[in-house]
């Protein structure tokens, strides 16, 4: 700061000059980025979306038809409810399947070195491709697939079972094992939280373990739980490949009928307008997970 | 009296270190005992021992007699009030006090009077009225306080402390001595507490029980230990003003004993002769509250334990000064003289005078 000289309210214009250039150095950059990243994507999409088409013909507009057509028309209203409720499911599972897990890693693993590795394992599937894990699950679950072989073998059925594939089901599991990871992480990151200490304390008053769970653990987690079941919500709500993949008739997911849209049907106002609806949904899901969060949050 | 904790051989290891070796010690019923010792002396491991939070390697531990080594924590009837305070970050104050009232094993002891008691230990803690705020809004005296509370509401017999008043100011700290020590007084329970601070020990204690690697040294009453150490590290430990001379027995004579200092300089002891002998190398203690400084001896022929000494320096302290001197006859030995009231000013630095020890301030320390 170059302020020194100056007697005090009366700042020369070189001073102020001199601030507003610092102002523009630091803030420069993000607003940028903010602007080329945020603004202008988002400005297209409003603009497509209020636009029309007639025979691969866009035409610049302003009406709310494109709107009505997603809350109205089927099937969209109808698809963005079904990925709504494959997202949560898939958020539910992760949760159920991290929460043991993350619980194992805070607890029960004393050393750092342990610890790490565990940590890394988890992340370790991160590394493969989502393809390739997506269909694994075809591999496994399909008619030909390893369950039901072995189930033949095992003479536990007579005819390989199709339920196991091309469902919701088979959705959501494939969904769940993909995604687990950022729930188990988020999950950890509070358990982490909880002090030794105070887990003593409890003991030392009486507590057991049934009780320390319910009374001190599982409130202090749940800004993990919510951080992870709304990541995995994020990302099983917007899938595509696990529907192309592993996905049937029942599962056709919201992000499947986008690309069609823009990449088949050329219908890029409604494709627009349904990303709009979807961000919004998001938007306020996720404003009102962070509230819950920060209410949630036990402060240490 | 009876003995509300008796430890016998109890050892603790921690992979190749014994943190605990071998102590015994009894606690006598409704006494406040202090265990103090550095960090890493095992004073914490006897404490979380003593309450169950760690498994003993050996040894024993009873409770009234009885042997509670394998009992858990939740079934000894005591509570811990930890370092950090320990609250559960994610109840009220209130919530926090009433946890030990409202579980499973305790709920039908208490109820229907839950919030009476949580409303009477709050006023005796001076906490009224801070029901529901949570703890990470209160200041760490508070904390601390709540901490109490939880540790008094559920009437155990014993009360554990594990250095509750580190993380306080000094003065909140002796406030809070005061008032631990007019719980003690109030309730009647054992209080069993653990420090590194030898003035709160001190303060607060009617036993106090030093510990060193993983050992008691000595376990006697505040005075005893401060005036009578039993060897060279409490001696050391204990008190500020501490005079640590090394010096041979010349002759013992009666309850007298005579010994040679080098240079010299002979010093005479009034102190139990048991175990001594001619010859032997000992440590000679004596706290500098009871040297006394003079600037001539009082007579010619009066010149028993009173040595010429040098004014180094001399530090004001308020209530006290203290004078550090070197022997005239054996430069090398320095000596720190603490005189009480405001003496400041009657030598100054460079002064010849004398320094004078009764003979039974003067301790013999043979280890």
């Amino acid at each position: 700061m170059r302020l020194v000289a100056n007697a005090p309210g009366q700042r020369s214009p070189s001073a102020r000059t001199l601030e507003r250039q610092r102002l523009m150095f630091w803030l420069g950059p993000p607003l940028l980025w903010f602007f080329v990243f945020m603004i202008v994507p988002y400005g297209v999409l409003v603009y497509y979306a209020l636009g029309s088409v007639d025979y691969l013909t866009f035409t610049p507009g302003v009406s709310g038809e494109n709107f009505l057509k997603v809350a109205t028309q089927d099937p969209y209203a109808t698809v963005i409810m079904r990925s709504a409720k494959i997202g949560l499911l898939t958020a539910l599972c992760s949760s159920v399947v991290a929460y043991p897990l993350a619980f194992y890693m805070a607890f029960h693993v004393s050393s750092a070195r342990a610890r790490a590795t565990l940590y890394i394992l988890v992340m370790l599937p991160w590394w493969a491709s989502y393809l390739v894990k997506a269909y694994a699950w075809k591999t496994i679950l399909g008619t030909k697939g390893i369950l039901n072989e072995t189930l033949l073998a095992l003479g536990l059925i007579d005819v390989p079972m199709t339920f196991f594939l091309y469902n919701q089901f088979s959705m959501v599991l494939t969904l769940t094992y993909i995604f687990t990871p950022f729930a188990v992480l988020s999950i950890y990151a509070q358990l982490e939280r909880v002090p030794q200490n105070v887990l003593e304390a409890a003991r030392d008053m009486g507590a057991s373990d049934g009780e320390i769970f319910r009374k001190i653990i599982l409130p202090i987690s749940v800004p993990g739980l919510l951080a992870g079941g709304v990541i995995t919500f994020s990302l099983g709500f917007g899938d595509f490949i696990a529907a192309a993949l592993v996905g049937g008739s029942d599962s056709v997911m919201i992000a499947s009928i986008v690309i069609n849209l823009m990449g088949v049907a050329y219908d890029w106002p409604l494709g627009s307008a349904i990303g709009l609806v979807i961000i919004g949904l998001a938007a306020a899901l996720l404003s009102a997970a962070n509230y819950l969060e920060h209410k949630t949050q036990v402060r240490l | 009296m009876t003995e509300a904790i008796t430890l016998e051989d109890l050892t603790k290891r921690y992979g190749g270190a014994t943190v605990v070796d071998a102590v015994n010690l009894s606690i006598p019923d409704g006494a406040f005992v202090s265990f103090l010792g550095a960090s890493g002396s095992g004073k914490t491991t006897t404490l979380r021992l003593i309450a169950g939070l760690e498994q003993a390697d050996g040894g024993r531990i009873r409770f009234r007699g009885q042997d509670i080594t394998d009992v858990p924590p939740s079934h000894r009837d005591m509570r811990m009030m930890f370092q950090d305070y320990a609250l559960l970050p994610n109840l009220s104050v209130a919530e926090n006090i009433a946890f030990g009232l409202k579980l499973k094993r305790t709920r039908a002891r208490f109820s229907g009077r839950v919030e009476a008691l949580v409303d009477e230990y709050l006023r005796m803690v001076h906490l009224d009225g801070y029901h529901t705020r949570k703890p990470h809004e209160l200041s760490g005296g508070q904390r601390q306080r709540v901490a109490l509370a939880r540790a008094l509401i559920t009437d155990p017999a014993i009360v554990l402390f594990d250095e509750p008043l580190g993380a306080l100011d000094a003065n909140l700290r002796h406030a809070m001595q005061y008032e631990l020590k007019r719980l003690h007084g109030e309730f009647g329970k054992t209080f069993v507490y653990v420090t590194h601070d030898q003035e709160e020990a001190m303060a607060m204690s009617d036993l106090i029980a030093v510990m060193k690697d993983g050992r008691i040294l000595q376990v006697s009453s505040p005075e005893d230990l401060y005036f009578r150490p039993n060897c060279r590290y409490v001696a050391e430990f204990v008190g500020a003003g501490n005079t640590l001379l090394d010096g041979r027995i010349q002759s013992l004579n009666g309850a007298s004993v005579r010994m040679d200092m080098g240079d010299g300089i002979a010093l005479i002891s009034k102190s139990s002769t048991h175990g001594l002998a001619r010859g032997q190398h000992v440590g000679i203690h004596v706290r500098s509250e009871n040297l006394e400084l003079v600037a001539d001896p009082p007579s010619l022929s009066d010149t028993e334990n009173t040595l010429p000494v040098r004014i180094d320096e001399q530090v004001f302290l308020g209530g006290r000064t203290e004078y550090h001197v070197s022997l005239t006859q054996s430069p090398g030995t320095q000596l720190t003289v603490s005189v009480q009231g405001g003496q400041s000013g009657r030598f100054a630095d460079g002064d010849l005078a004398h320094v004078r020890v009764d003979p039974g301030d003067l301790r013999i320390l043979t280890q």
